[in-house]
């Protein structure tokens, strides 16, 4: 955002505005004028006050010191010991307190404390045995300039006894500008703003009107591009002497932030940061064909910029030229050939209106990403009005202070702007703020910002002025009003109106869920950078392989490790395990994040995903517990249990290995053809590229896959009859799953099993090589009656019967 | 000694010894010696049957009603010392001192609780929770929202450019969006006033990281249309907001501010809870507010009639306002984190503090 300055002083110039600069600064604020912060020269000046010498003599120990008896307001003297010679009694100087903060001036001055900052605190101190209780200053103590060669004698007027910083220093509204107001840019669009708030007048600067006439010998100017630049203005001066522009003018350049040149350069510098309109000073006997043009830059022609660029210039670019060469970028960056000299005698003032989009895409293709003051201002939508009032300015001040003589002045602008009408209702005011403002005040405000209107009935009719470019429809109206009479008068209510559509996105409400459910395990949630290192993805597996699709990149990212957008939450998670393992022996946690996954001709795939990892000590060792690693039994059952909270069913799809994971532990499984759930030990060979333990697990579950399996809650009722409880050990072959044996016996117990527990997994020689055997726990209920030892022999029989017959296990004694 | 008066002498001792005993092996004792072999009631009724045959029979029913008190005695009197006794399941003493059974804690992150919290306050003023792309076309993000190529409020947004490895269509620019507006547009393009919804979500921008600014961030976005919604109901909505947050007693300022999709536009600001409002604390500036005493929360503003224009809405009929304000700034806020660096950094020594 544009940011100005604003000196105090020379604000004051133009409206009589009451109160500090704070108050002025509040005011501005809050009727929408940034205010970022106000400076003082003398921001240090704390404890540093105007003084008065009341009393002076010889210090009885040194020849060349004395002491000063200084007072700085009613009934505060103390007394000082300086060696410097240039001070009476009666005169007013700055007089710095103990604590106060000074710029050390490297005399070895008494009382000091340095603090290797250039600055030092003042101390109470002994000078050849007088206390010394502070000092009377010089301008280099106090940062206001190199002088040192005595102290810094005041104005015989000033208070004595105030801050010296509200004596001398002219504080700066440092103004965070809007981009929609270029009128702000300028010291009298901000004294405007001041005015209407605290209903003061405006004194806008006394321009008198140029005579626009002009011989085309002397000066021809010509528009070659009238979208580009609608208007273009000048004045042709001659006699002129080029020097020094005068104090006041070098300070106020100064204090808003610019260096003072010579006069004719300063005095273009002083009438931009006046009115927000720059503007150009040509030495008018360089001009070839005493021309000057807006045109496009012809193909191939070359322009040795300011900054002292040679550069090949391109017809889309926009050029003030004479008859034979370019002479500046328009806007944007003046040429070294026309430069004012401390010869020149005759001055060409240019002054254009520019198209903003023109100046941005300019800046954009010669790579200028700093804007200089100028095309800061030409950037915004700067009214065309502007441009003959910032000639007449700059002219006249030319004749004051560079002896220049005016010959005529030349404005082309051969379609001139209408200037807006907005139509709106006083019924309007109420609609949008929700309060009543009433009419008087309404048009009052308004007319305080220089807006006209007409008025009948509801309806009014208003022309805002001219350098207000960014009023256009009846909300700025509005807007206007409302911040002139103050956003405090709009009132706090609660809407009403219809009920509005309230459905809770379905994949939402099971993230929170899942969440809740995660962190009640004990998990630890994590949200890491969605942008990561691309190298990152090539870590993932063992041969470097991809486990993800290629990632969207970031064409202009703030660095390599945030150029990409995952596709995979794992190398989040692993980074963030890694980082932790070193001062930490386990961890455990889940990030639940979109991946981002590529569409050709549309935008990416916001997949949401969550991701578990669980490494390292699960329990520390206390005089209760015994140590334990996570396992992958912890993960399995993690993803188990959070399934089981949300009541979610099983995953139809087929699963497969799993990319970049220990390829006999882990496993993918799809949903309707889409990767739903990952799970297992991550490739040991990867983590040793991540530097987390051998043994690291994770889980994925794609959110969209889990909600597509969760089933509605059905009430489930107490049982009415008993339970019957066996257990049973089948023997099968090493190949035969554990799941294979679950499915079978589910199947063939058909609705009568109601629960079945794995109670242990033997190998050895009670059931010989090659073979397992699972101890299971079945509990058996029947809906509709007891179940007699005679029907539990019949369901136990056929669920032996088809683990026999299908997986050739044996019943185990 | 007369069989009565030996009685009645032996029920005057018996009585009140065993009445004071208060041990079961006193009891017993006592009983030996009054009911016992040689006990002294035992003998005494030993002694009937040389009593006179007239008073044989009213000294034998004496005698055996002062047996039967004496042992209807001894029992009250051991149940007596025995409901006395202390219960054995309560006499363990544990040493409470020693540390319970670890029980593994998790915790939600702060963003994540910050946006839960968010989404709460709306939700209970009418308000529904949707989400959208993180990756989104400039129009959306731009174009719709007011910001035409080289507007200048595009300054602004320092904005990160999205590359499809599948291949890039120059005319339809990609981004990483900038704030959650352009939601905005795509809930007004989905539906039908009356619209009242609250999208938090991951933004992006071209940023030099520090303290307070991250180039992965959070926003809030709120929008609210409907035939009669003023700038009133945008105070009242955000003012609510605000106190549910940080404490019903907050003050809260309104300003005019700019964005170029709403008319009027306006920031939100609390007074700071850290300094009261002052600017100050501990003699120094508040490092909450920045000496300001005052918190932005939100920039918000009056939906741009031709926003609505732009998704087919009436302007004359409809319209509404918007909200946008950082989450992260609110989660350090809420968890006392000075840092906003701190919560995409995963330190978990940091996560379980907060
Ligand atoms: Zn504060």
């Amino acid at each position: 955002m544009p940011t100005i300055r604003v000196p105090l002083s020379w604000l004051r110039e133009y409206v009589e505005a009451h109160g500090s600069a704070e108050e002025i600064g509040r005011g501005l604020h809050m009727s929408g004028t940034e205010v970022d912060r106000i400076e003082r020269p003398g921001g240090g000046w704390d404890h540093v006050w105007v003084g008065r010498i009341a009393a002076l003599e010889k210090h009885p120990n040194a020849d060349k010191l004395q002491l000063v008896t200084v007072e700085y307001g009613e009934g505060r003297t103390k007394t000082v010991v300086t060696g410097a010679p240039n001070i009476r009694a009666g005169d007013v100087v700055p007089y710095a307190e103990v604590g106060a903060r000074l710029r050390d001036a490297g005399t070895g001055a008494p009382g000091r404390e340095a603090h290797g900052d250039g600055w030092l605190t003042l101390e109470p101190k002994k000078v050849r045995g007088i206390m010394s209780e502070g000092m009377v200053c010089s301008e280099r103590e106090l940062g206001l300039g190199d002088d040192h060669d005595g102290i810094l004698i005041l104005d015989q007027g000033l208070a004595v006894g105030q801050p010296l910083a509200d004596a001398l220093g002219d504080p700066v509204l440092v103004l965070e500008l809007q981009p929609n107001r270029p009128d702000c840019m300028g010291v009298v669009g901000v004294a405007r703003e001041v005015a209407a708030v605290q209903r003061v007048a405006l004194r806008e600067p006394k321009v008198a009107k140029l005579r626009y006439q002009l011989d085309r010998a002397l000066l021809d100017v010509r528009i070659e591009d009238p979208e580009a630049c609608p208007r273009f203005g000048a004045a042709y001066l001659e006699n002129v002497t080029i020097g020094p522009s005068p104090k006041w003018m070098q300070q106020r350049l100064t204090a808003a932030g610019m260096r003072p040149i010579h006069n004719a350069v300063d005095i273009t510098n002083y009438v931009m940061l006046e009115l927000g309109q720059p503007l150009h000073a040509y030495d008018a006997d360089r001009l070839r064909g005493h021309a000057l043009v807006a045109r496009r830059a012809r193909s191939g022609e070359s322009l040795r910029t300011l900054d002292g660029v040679e550069r090949i210039l391109s017809p889309d670019l926009l050029v003030i030229a004479d008859d034979e060469r370019s002479l500046g970028i328009a806007g944007i960056l003046g040429g070294q050939d026309s430069e004012i000299r401390p010869t020149t005698t005759k001055i060409a003032l240019e002054c254009a209106s520019f198209e903003p989009r023109g100046i941005d895409r300019t800046a954009a293709k010669l790579g200028l990403s700093q804007q200089s003051a100028a095309s800061a201002r030409f950037r915004l939508a700067l009214s065309p009005e502007l441009v003959p009032l910032a000639v007449a300015r700059a002219a006249q001040l030319l004749v004051e202070h560079a002896d220049a003589r005016i010959v005529g002045a030349v404005d082309v602008y051969p379609s001139p702007r209408p200037r807006p009408n907005v139509r709106l209702r006083f019924s309007d005011i109420l609609r949008v703020l929700g309060v009543e403002i009433p009419r008087e005040e309404s048009l009052d405000a308004l007319s305080r910002l220089g807006f006209q209107y007409a008025e009948s009935g509801d309806t009014l009719v208003v022309t805002p002025p001219a350098i207000r470019t960014d009023i256009g429809i009846a909300e700025d109206i509005v807007e206007e009003v409302a911040r002139i009479v103050g956003y405090d008068r709009i009132p706090v209510l609660i809407p009403d109106g219809q009920l509005p559509l309230q459905e809770r996105h379905p994949l939402e409400a099971l993230r929170e869920q899942v969440r809740d459910h995660l962190v009640g395990f004990g998990l630890q949630e994590t949200v890491s950078y969605s942008l990561i290192d691309p190298a990152w993805l090539g870590r993932l597996s063992a041969d470097g392989s991809p486990i993800a699709p290629a990632p969207i990149r970031v064409q202009n990212p703030t660095s390599i490790s945030q150029s990409v957008a995952r596709p995979t939450l794992r190398a989040s998670l692993l980074d963030t395990a890694a980082r932790n393992l070193r001062h930490r022996d386990g961890v455990a946690i889940f990030e639940i994040s979109p991946v981002y996954l590529p569409r050709a001709g549309d935008l990416p795939e916001e997949r949401w995903t969550i991701a578990v990892l669980v490494a390292g000590r699960a329990k520390e060792q206390t005089w209760l517990t015994q140590p334990r690693d996570w396992d992958r039994w912890d993960v399995k059952g993690l993803l188990a249990a959070m399934a089981r909270s949300i009541n979610a069913g099983t995953f139809s799809g087929p699963s497969g290995p799993a990319a970049g994971m220990h390829p006999g532990s882990s496993s993918t499984r799809l949903h309707d053809g889409r990767p739903a759930l990952m799970i297992g030990q991550l490739d040991p060979r990867v983590a040793a590229r991540w530097g987390v333990p051998t043994e690291t697990f994770i889980g994925e579950v794609d959110l969209a896959s889990l909600l597509a399996v969760v089933q509605p809650h059905v009430a489930k009722l107490p049982p009415k009859y008993p339970a019957a409880l066996r257990e049973v050990a089948f023997v099968v072959d090493e190949a035969v799953t554990y799941g294979a044996v679950r499915d079978d016996v589910t199947g063939a117990a058909k609705d009568l099993l109601e629960s079945l527990t794995l109670l242990d997994v033997y190998r050895g020689p009670q059931v010989g090589v090659g073979k397992k055997s699972f101890a299971l726990r079945l509990v058996l209920r029947s809906r509709t009656g007891t179940l007699t030892d005679a029907d539990v022999e019949k369901v136990v029989s056929r669920i032996e019967g088809r683990v026999l017959h299908k997986l050739g296990g044996t019943i185990r004694g | 000694m007369d069989w009565r008066a030996e009685t009645q002498a032996l029920r005057e001792q018996a009585l009140p010894e065993i009445a004071t005993d208060d041990h079961l092996l006193a009891l017993d004792e006592r009983r030996v010696r009054w009911l016992g072999r040689n006990g002294l009631i035992t003998k005494l009724l030993r002694s009937i049957v040389s009593a006179p045959d007239a008073e044989r029979r009213e000294f034998g029913a004496a005698a055996n009603a002062l047996k039967a008190e004496v042992e209807a005695a001894l029992e009250h009197q051991i149940a007596k010392v025995k409901a006395a006794a202390p219960d054995s399941r309560l006499t363990e003493q544990d040493d409470l001192t020693l540390p319970g059974r670890p029980v593994r804690l998790g915790r939600m992150h702060p963003i994540s609780r910050t946006i839960r919290e968010i989404s709460r306050i709306f939700l209970s003023m009418g308000f529904e929770a949707v989400e959208g792309p993180e990756i989104e076309w400039d129009y959306y993000n731009f174009e719709a929202l007011n910001i035409p190529k080289g507007h200048p409020a595009r300054d602004k947004f320092n904005t990160l450019w999205a590359s499809n490895p599948l291949g890039d269509d120059p005319s339809r620019p990609m981004l990483f969006r900038t704030h959650t507006s352009p939601m905005q547009i795509r809930i007004m393009e989905q539906r039908k006033p009356p619209i009242r919804v609250i999208v938090p979500g991951r933004c992006y921008r071209f940023e030099a990281t520090d303290a307070t600014h991250e180039s992965v961030f959070f926003q809030y976005e709120g929008l609210a249309i409907d035939e009669k919604l003023s700038m009133a109901d945008l105070k009242g909505v955000l003012y609510s907001f605000a106190r549910q947050l940080f404490g019903g007693e907050r003050k809260v300022r309104f300003r005019p501010d700019y964005f170029p999709f709403t008319e009027p536009s306006a920031e939100i600001a609390f007074d700071c809870f850290v300094c009261d409002g002052s600017g100050q604390k501990d003699g120094g500036r508040c490092p909450t507010c920045w000496g300001s005493g005052w918190i932005e929360a939100a920039g918000c503003g009056m939906v741009h009639p031709d926003a609505l224009r732009r998704v087919g809405y009436d302007p004359d009929k409809y319209q509404g306002f918007a909200f946008g304000g950082g989450v992260d700034r609110l989660a350090g806020l809420l968890t006392g984190t000075p840092d906003i660096r701190l919560f995409h950094q995963n330190d978990l020594r940091y996560l379980e503090s907060v």
